[in-house]
């Protein structure tokens, strides 16, 4: 579904900046990188929260929305009242033309095949939060929120094209420690980080791997080990 | 401005029987203030002056400009480029018999404000880029600014040399010490006049009360404090002090994983000397008042516009953020610049801005890419003009816009080398969103991305503006006749 793979490319991008931010003079942008980590955790939402693979998307638009199953906004709902679901018309109406609602990320397709619009993510804090000092808001923890993962499937073929196990590894283990496993490493201009094993299977150094983003990792196992947007940004 | 412009004009008929040559020009201001609305946006003709800045396409990295300001008199343009230096430029003093231009801008002052630092506690290098320059009210012959990178600010001055002393009787004239015994006659030095130099010396250096990157620094109008602020912080200090200052705004969790926002813009208000605002990461804009508590932590006023459900995309964080807050010159409204937009607000009203103008709204079906190559993350500067009638901001393909707050028209122009005749009326450009391209618009895939106009600023009493290119300054006035 063209969501799941809008949003698989998305996290990869992001976390290609996550990596490549780490290096760049000036150190951490924090601005920059929170940013970011906020995408990284929509677009995650969105990936984990669509089923696994599908087959083709069925041509007719319409009808489609219904077999999916409500958005999982379990998560937010502790921040803010859930939105109620997508009108089952609108996604009909809306395609082939240009999608009024959120597609995935805002851009126009023309083609887009009746997928509904993926869950909402409302992030603006409502009136009763409004009156709060200055501090920022809490985000509850949303890992122990999340409903159970599907079972994985084995490496669904049409996502993972250019799967690199040896980056996807080493990713895992920065990545295992909730972002500090990134920061422990020394900035790409004095050292190159220690990554343990995969380099040599994938042969690219890590400064490569991060140029080139849309091969690293995000398999449904990594993402789930995330430990997301909340502790991207530890940098200080 | 009008009125003003009427006064004279009567005053002139009232005393002559025959109109000088100068109450005709007066006649034609005033005229053109009434019909056409005094500084409507669309009805001054921009045209070309001047450019700053090497010709040649390979753009060093240390010469992007990366701030640009007038001082409070206009006859001073400051810009701070990636490496680090400060060039100012001072505007010639008009040519009496040339009334149809105004003085040009020639380089005044170049000096290197800011090295590059390494911070061994953390290994991190600090850039020496200029973040902002924001100038003191002139109080006599000497200038004064403030120039920041990331972490340290400093304050300048800016002093002229036409005289030297000569005549001494211990030093020769190249400044060697002459044995005091081959004195024998006592004179007394004299000053000399000598060329012109202008020498910039650092005053005050304001160090390490910044952990995070300094984004904004903003003169109080007690012309005594001013404010810093970084991305989690700001900072209140005094001039004249460098080893102290005060905290006003910390909003650091006291866990770093549950960030959700930082502080983008920050700025004092231009008349009441205990309010500032500061804009956030988030869309928002706090009042705070320093009257109420030491640290303002709570704000007195929030400025948040709801979201457009219907605008939903994975995005909408991003563009949201606000790149730059700027008050009006009458202290009544502010204005924000998020990466699509340009919002207006009333002091006086919280939940909504009484003005928003689409920059470039035809980007937003290409948000996914502009994250890709990072443009989403440019933060763009807006400005006022002197009399608060027209904002300006600037877009890609070297484009910038204006926007006219009366008579709600705006303009596209282009700050370009090809139309580099000085008194050549820029021509209008438009974008073509989709559909057929009209001829003379630009499809928006055309459009380059690298080109991006971050930083504008308008004379504050002129109709001058600077505009920043990558690596070029073009300065632009209005068609006097």
């Amino acid at each position: 579904m063209e969501f799941k793979l809008e949003a698989h490319r998305i996290v990869s991008i992001s976390l290609g900046k996550i990596y490549s931010a780490r290096g760049q003079r000036g150190g951490l942008k924090l601005h920059k990188n929170l940013l970011v980590s906020l995408v990284l955790r929509s677009a995650r939402q969105v990936y984990l929260s669509e089923p696994g693979c599908p087959p083709e998307p069925p041509p007719a638009p319409a009808g489609h929305p219904e077999e999916e199953p409500p958005p999982r906004t379990a998560a937010w709902a502790a921040e803010e009242p859930p939105l109620p679901p997508p009108p089952q018309d609108e996604a009909g109406r809306d395609c082939p033309g240009p999608r009024p609602r959120r597609c995935c990320c805002g851009e126009n397709r023309g083609g887009c095949a009746g997928a509904p619009p993926p869950p909402h993510c409302p992030r603006k804090r409502s009136a009763g939060e409004r009156g709060q000092a200055g501090s920022p808001l809490k985000k509850p923890r949303r890992e122990e929120e999340e409903p159970p993962p599907l079972p994985p499937p084995p490496s669904p073929p049409c996502e993972q094209e250019d799967m690199e196990t040896g980056n996807v590894a080493s990713l895992i283990s920065i990545f295992g420690s909730s972002f500090s496993g990134l920061l422990s490493k020394e900035p790409k201009g004095r050292r190159r980080p220690p990554l343990d094993g995969g380099e040599a299977a994938a042969g690219t150094a890590p400064a490569e791997a991060a140029a080139e983003p849309g091969q690293i990792c995000c398999d449904e196992p990594v993402l789930r080990t995330l430990n997301p947007w909340s502790t991207a940004i530890v940098a200080f | 401005m009008g009125g003003d412009f009427w006064c004279v004009f009567l005053w002139h008929g009232s005393n002559e029987s025959l109109p000088s040559a100068e109450a005709v020009m007066f006649l034609k201001f005033s005229l053109r203030s009434v019909f056409y609305g005094a500084g409507g946006g669309n009805d001054i003709q921009w045209c070309f002056s001047q450019v700053k800045g090497a010709v040649d396409d390979d753009v060093a990295e240390a010469d992007i400009i990366s701030t640009v300001e007038f001082n409070h008199s206009g006859e001073l343009l400051a810009t701070g480029d990636k490496g680090g230096r400060v060039v100012i430029f001072q505007q010639e003093q008009e040519n009496k018999t040339q009334s149809h231009s105004r003085g040009e801008y020639n380089v005044y002052s170049t000096f290197q404000s800011h090295e590059p630092e390494f911070d061994y506690l953390k290994s991190l290098e600090i850039e020496e880029k200029i973040n902002k320059i924001r100038w003191l009210p002139q109080k006599n012959a000497a200038q004064f600014l403030l120039s920041t990178n990331d972490k340290t600010i400093k304050l300048w001055k800016i002093s002229e040399r036409d005289k030297r002393p000569e005549g001494y009787n211990l030093k020769e004239e190249d400044g060697r010490y002459r044995d005091p015994t081959t004195v024998t006659t006592l004179r007394v030095p004299v000053f000399r006049p000598m060329d012109l130099m202008v020498e910039a010396s650092p005053r005050r250096i304001f160090a390490n009360a910044h952990t995070y990157h300094i984004n904004s620094i903003s003169i109080n109008s007690d012309y005594e404090t001013y404010l810093s602020a970084d991305d989690l912080r700001i900072n209140l200090w005094h001039l004249e002090i460098t080893d102290r200052s005060f905290n006003i705004v910390d909003i650091k969790p006291a866990n770093m994983e549950e960030l959700t926002e930082v502080i983008t813009a920050a700025e004092f208000h231009p008349n009441s000397c205990s309010t500032f605002v500061y804009s956030s990461s988030k869309g928002t804009i706090r009042l705070c008042d320093m009257r109420a508590s030491a640290l303002c932590d709570r704000h007195s006023k929030l400025f948040e516009e709801p979201e457009d459900p219907s605008n939903r995309s994975f995005f909408s964080e991003i563009i949201s953020s606000i790149s730059d807050v700027k008050f009006s010159h009458s202290g009544r409204y502010m204005m924000t610049r998020d990466y699509l937009s340009v919002k207006i607000w009333d002091l006086n009203m919280e939940n909504r801005p009484v003005e928003t103008y689409q920059v470039h709204e035809y980007l937003r079906s290409k948000l996914c890419s502009l994250y890709e190559n990072d443009c989403i993350f440019d933060k763009f500067e807006c400005c006022w003009n002197g009399s608060d009638s027209i904002v300006m901001t600037g877009s890609y393909n070297n484009f910038f816009r204006m926007f006219d707050r009366n008579t709600k028209r705006d303009i596209t122009l282009e700050a370009s080398r090809e139309n580099n005749k000085p008194r050549t009326v820029l021509k209008p450009r438009k974008v073509c969103a989709s559909g057929k391209r009209k001829k003379d618009e630009i499809s928006v895939d055309s459009l380059d991305f690298n080109k991006k106009i971050l930083h504008t600023a308008w004379h504050p009493k002129e109709n001058i503006i600077a505009v920043a290119t990558t690596n070029n300054l073009y300065i632009f006035q209005d068609k006097m006749n």
